[in-house]
């Protein structure tokens, strides 16, 4: 009741302080005018009535101020007070004040803006129902242990699964967009019919599949994307139920999916976030042998947890091994792992990290602006003293100082937010790879919340030092010293921030360097073929004989060196394909232990992209079903399977097609040639090897053609469409593009890395050097009086400078030794994320010892110098 | 009587007024005044002590006060006690009772 009372008084006394400031005036001048009259009638006289009687009172003024300092609400007034007393002091001081906001604004909107990735990508859940229970399974066979399952393999661990009561599978191909119109290739995902029910609660319109579409004789189902629905089909509210066009059938729309419906899956499981159409895709234990294929979701059972389904998966594949599968007898494991961590383990170390530097800056900017607190708190220390003399208290004093920090935090929070939110685009703009996946990243109430703790922590921080030193306050000793003389004290405090600052700035500077390195290195390393001059698009391909057609008229072009076509060009991951492949007289062990990337091309492929033909020789376009079957493999495989004889002649065990689309089989055929290894997958990491075969023999509904032209050959599209339409004007050409474009967008990730952290070093690196040159030129202003007496007695202006200097490398030197053995634990972080350079890299640590030097060297000369030019007369003056 | 020579034991002043008022209403100077009576001059409240206390009191609920006319028809702020203002009146004699018949058993004790 009486808290309650007192709250409802406190805004009273805040809201209507005139009437109750009044109200008080009256009551108190009624008790003096009361007792004057006491007095009057005991006969003393009027005038010296007033004045007893207000001296018995104690002073009108005092008991106003005795009530208001016990007011309730009284904190609030103080605070009040406090900031626009602060308010005044920023305004009086506007460098200052710009430098420490900007500072604060840099150093919070950086962390404001990873730390809104950090949000969006490893703390908030994928937006999928029961996403926590959402686990991704990967099947081991020989060496690698992320590869996809066969049909087979699925329904046997359907049937053994108990901790999970859904497992669904997804595999995603090249297709044809539905519909009437212009052909147009999209990808298609074949889901399992639980597939999508697993990561969408209902669907847009009409129904998701469920187990009638697994029935052998159910009609061709679709399901669209809310993006195709809308550009293909103008958004028809009646779509559902309707036939539609499908490549080379019909099938009938079922439903459509919710505009935010996304497929979110780790890079590796080549599920792309662009699938645009589903169909339906029944698994069973048909084919024992079958391919592996399938990328495996499953959902825990309630109340179950990885362990346990890891456990039962383990024992699972020993039973599925005996099975007399493709994993007889090799080491069949199936991992489980939950969807999220699995999708954000690539990118996961590099926001670490990044979330780390910018902390770093944080910190380095703290120092800075606490530095500068310091300085002025003992410009203002006889303001200070003299306060604390007239009666303010110490705590108040210290209050006083920790607003004024606070309002310098809340005001660079602001403009953090501005220019974190900035950062957000322009890193979502910059689209690094990794982050595709997470475009969703805003200023949530989460990120807010962080940045106000931070904006709240970082102020104390920075805030603490002047306010410590008020409460070391000695009025006698600080009253009498000049005020210029009172800085020398605590100079202990400046110089080990300093000294924290280049320590922090050289360990940023160190990652920074090898982060470049490994762009330069990435920049630089060979792919196994060359961009230069070749131009790319992508065609549907209605058989052999157009598509042959097709490559001997673009050939044919003016300007054309060289054309030919891949089922998958490089750096190009997205729907890929790959196997288990085992040359003649392999074990059963041997038969699931080396995998390869499965890949169809025409002859020429690689005198066009630039590739080496180490050995044997390239297709021929007699290489086809009719004639021995053959194959090409790379280097990498070559050195797997045969490494001690030459693989030219030798027989391989592939799966391949010749009685066309879509029945491939296992068959032999023949190494007719060994290429060098060509990077797929990303620029610098050998993920597999790679099989080569003609297209006769392995048909693929769609086919990249790749031409090298002459340089500065430009225009080459609508020739090709031309070329392409007079074959047959329905083959539809998509992906119109440079191989350069490919490459640049393996170089995307790095680049990006590289950047943010030149970045944010610079800033260390400038933030750092602002520190050591503040801090200096403070102390050459603080002793210009010393100085002058130095230079009067004989000092050289030389060992004038040198002393300024020495200055200086005193806190510079320590940063350096504590920045190199904090190196010692920081940089192996990093190697993860480089290419081509060792976190111990010496030459990286010359060449950034040498850049810090050179940097602080300036910081330290500037004020040097100005300590030199000092006149030694006017410096005596000055006093 | 010399002023303010019994120093107010922290928590006194407040049942001190209370009591002072009790079912009556009266303005600053009649507090200050009745409680001198009431104590027979052992305290002495001043201004600078009571409206702090008097303000304190109001805003917690305990008294309540009124613009009113004096006996020399000055304007003056009268102070009544509230509901709240009689039970803590209450409340806190019981209390001051209690620890005052211990305090004098204690020293009693040899």
């Amino acid at each position: 009741m009486a808290v309650l009372s007192r709250i409802r008084a406190a805004f009273r006394n805040l809201l209507h302080k005139r009437q109750v400031e009044d109200r008080l005036d009256a009551e108190v001048r009624s008790y003096t005018d009361m007792l004057a009259d006491e007095k009057i009638a005991a006969g003393v006289s009027p005038s010296e009535a007033r004045r007893n009687a207000i001296a018995e009172a104690g002073g009108i003024e005092q008991v106003k101020q005795a009530v208001r300092d016990r007011r309730a609400g009284i904190g609030f007034e103080v605070f009040a007070q406090d900031l626009r007393y602060a308010l005044r002091q920023l305004r009086r001081s506007p460098g200052f004040a710009a430098l420490a906001i900007v500072t604060l604004a840099v150093g919070i909107g950086a962390n404001t803006a990873i730390f809104s990735f950090v949000n969006a990508v490893l703390l908030r859940p994928l937006p999928y129902p029961n996403a926590d229970r959402l686990a991704i399974l990967w099947s081991g066979l020989g060496y690698s242990n992320r590869a996809p399952f066969s049909s087979f393999e699925v329904f046997h661990i359907r049937q053994r699964a108990t901790q999970f009561d859904q497992v669904a599978g997804i595999w995603v191909t090249n297709g044809a967009l539905p519909g009437d119109g212009p052909a147009e290739q999209i990808k298609v995902g074949d889901v399992t019919s639980n597939f999508l029910p697993l990561l969408c609660p209902r669907p847009e319109l009409g129904r998701l599949f469920g187990p009638q579409d697994d029935l052998e004789n159910a009609p061709n189902a679709l399901i669209l994307t809310h993006g195709v629905w809308a550009r293909r089909f103008g958004s028809d509210p009646n779509i559902v139920g309707k036939s539609v066009r499908f490549g080379r059938n019909r099938a009938t729309v079922i439903g459509v999916l919710p505009q935010n419906f996304r497929l979110i899956f780790p890079d590796d499981a080549s599920v792309p976030p662009n699938v645009e159409v589903f169909s339906s895709l029944p698994v069973g234990p048909w084919e024992p042998q079958g391919p592996a294929f399938l990328h495996v979701i499953a959902r825990l059972r309630n109340g179950s947890n990885l362990v346990a389904a890891q456990t039962e998966m383990n024992t699972a594949a020993a039973e599925i091994n005996k099975l007399g599968g493709r994993a007889s007898m090799a080491n069949f494991s199936v991992s489980v792992f939950a969807l999220q961590a699995d999708d954000v383990r690539e990118v996961r170390a590099t926001l670490l990290l990044l979330f780390g530097g910018v902390a770093l800056v944080l910190v380095i900017g703290c120092a800075n602006i606490a530095n500068l607190l310091m300085a002025r708190a003992r410009q203002r220390l006889r303001e200070t003293t003299i306060r604390a003399a007239l009666g303010a208290s110490r705590s108040r004093l210290a209050r006083q100082f920790l607003t004024e920090s606070l309002l310098l935090g809340a005001l660079g929070a602001l403009a953090a937010l501005v220019l974190g939110y900035a950062a957000i685009r322009a890193i979502l703009a910059a689209r690094p790879p990794s982050f595709v996946n997470f475009d969703n990243v805003t200023l949530d109430w989460r990120v807010l919340a962080f940045t106000f703790v931070v904006a709240i922590g970082t102020s104390v921080l920075f805030g603490l030092a002047p306010a410590m030193a008020v409460r070391r306050l000695d009025l006698t000793r600080d009253l009498k010293e000049s005020n210029r003389h009172a800085g020398f004290r605590r100079r202990h405090w400046t110089s080990l921030l300093v000294s924290a600052e280049v320590a922090l700035a050289f360990v940023l500077l160190l990652s920074t360097g090898l982060l470049m390195r490994t762009f330069i290195n990435i920049l630089h390393a060979d792919p196994g073929f060359s961009a230069d001059n070749v131009f790319t698009f992508r065609v549907s391909v209605p058989g052999y004989a157009p598509l042959h057609l097709i490559q001997q008229k673009l050939a044919a072009l003016p300007g054309v060196r060289s054309a030919a076509a891949i089922s998958h060009l490089p750096l190009d991951d997205a729907g890929n394909w790959y196997d288990y492949y085992y040359k003649e007289g392999a074990s059963a062990d041997e038969q699931n232990s080396v995998m390869a990337d499965h890949r169809s091309i025409l002859p020429g492929y690689f005198t066009t992209i630039g590739a080496t033909l180490q050995e044997g020789r390239d297709f021929t376009d007699s290489d086809d079903a009719q004639h021995q079957h053959v194959v090409l493999i790379d280097d990498v495989l070559a050195r797997q399977l045969w490494p001690n004889t030459s693989p030219i002649g030798q027989k391989l065990n592939i799966s391949d097609s010749p009685a066309g689309f879509y029945q491939f089989q296992r068959d032999w055929a023949v190494v007719v040639g060994v290429v060098h290894h060509v990077q797929y997958h990303s620029l610098t990491a050998i993920v597999r090897p790679q099989i080569y075969v003609p297209y006769p023999l392995a048909p693929r509904p769609s086919m990249s053609f790749v031409l090298h032209t002459g340089a500065g050959v430009t225009n080459l599209a609508d020739a090709a469409r031309r070329e392409v339409a007079s074959v047959n004007k329905d083959i539809p050409i998509t992906h119109v593009e440079p191989l350069q474009l490919l490459v640049d967008r393996a170089h995307a990730e790095s680049r990006f890395a590289s950047l943010l952290a030149m970045l944010l070093s610079g800033l260390a690196l400038v933030l750092a050097s602002i520190g050591i040159y503040g801090v200096l030129s403070y102390s050459v202003a603080q002793r210009t009086t010393e100085i002058g007496i130095r230079m009067a007695i004989g000092a050289p202006r030389s060992q004038v400078m040198r002393m300024i200097l020495a200055d200086g490398f005193a806190w510079v030197l320590p940063g350096l030794t504590a920045g190199f053995v904090l190196s010692l634990f920081v940089t192996p972080l990093l190697e993860r994320l480089l290419y081509g350079v060792k976190p111990g890299n010496a030459a990286n640590y010359i060449v950034i010892l040498v850049g810090v030097l050179i940097v602080c060297a300036l910081a330290a000369f500037l004020p040097a110098r100005r300590a030199m030019k000092i006149d030694p007369l006017t410096a005596l003056r000055y006093e | 009587m010399v002023q303010n020579q019994t120093t107010l034991l922290q928590g006194t002043l407040d049942l001190l007024i209370l009591k002072a008022i009790g079912s009556g209403e009266f303005h600053g100077l009649g507090i200050s005044r009745r409680i001198e009576q009431i104590t027979h001059g052992t305290f002495q409240v001043k201004p600078g002590s009571l409206f702090p206390a008097l303000h304190r009191m109001e805003e917690a609920g305990w008294l309540s006060s009124d613009w009113g006319e004096s006996e020399n028809n000055r304007r003056a702020r009268f102070y009544r006690l509230t509901k709240t203002g009689h039970r803590q009146l209450g409340a806190e004699t019981a209390q001051w009772i209690k620890v005052a018949v211990a305090m004098a058993n204690a020293l009693k004790a040899t």
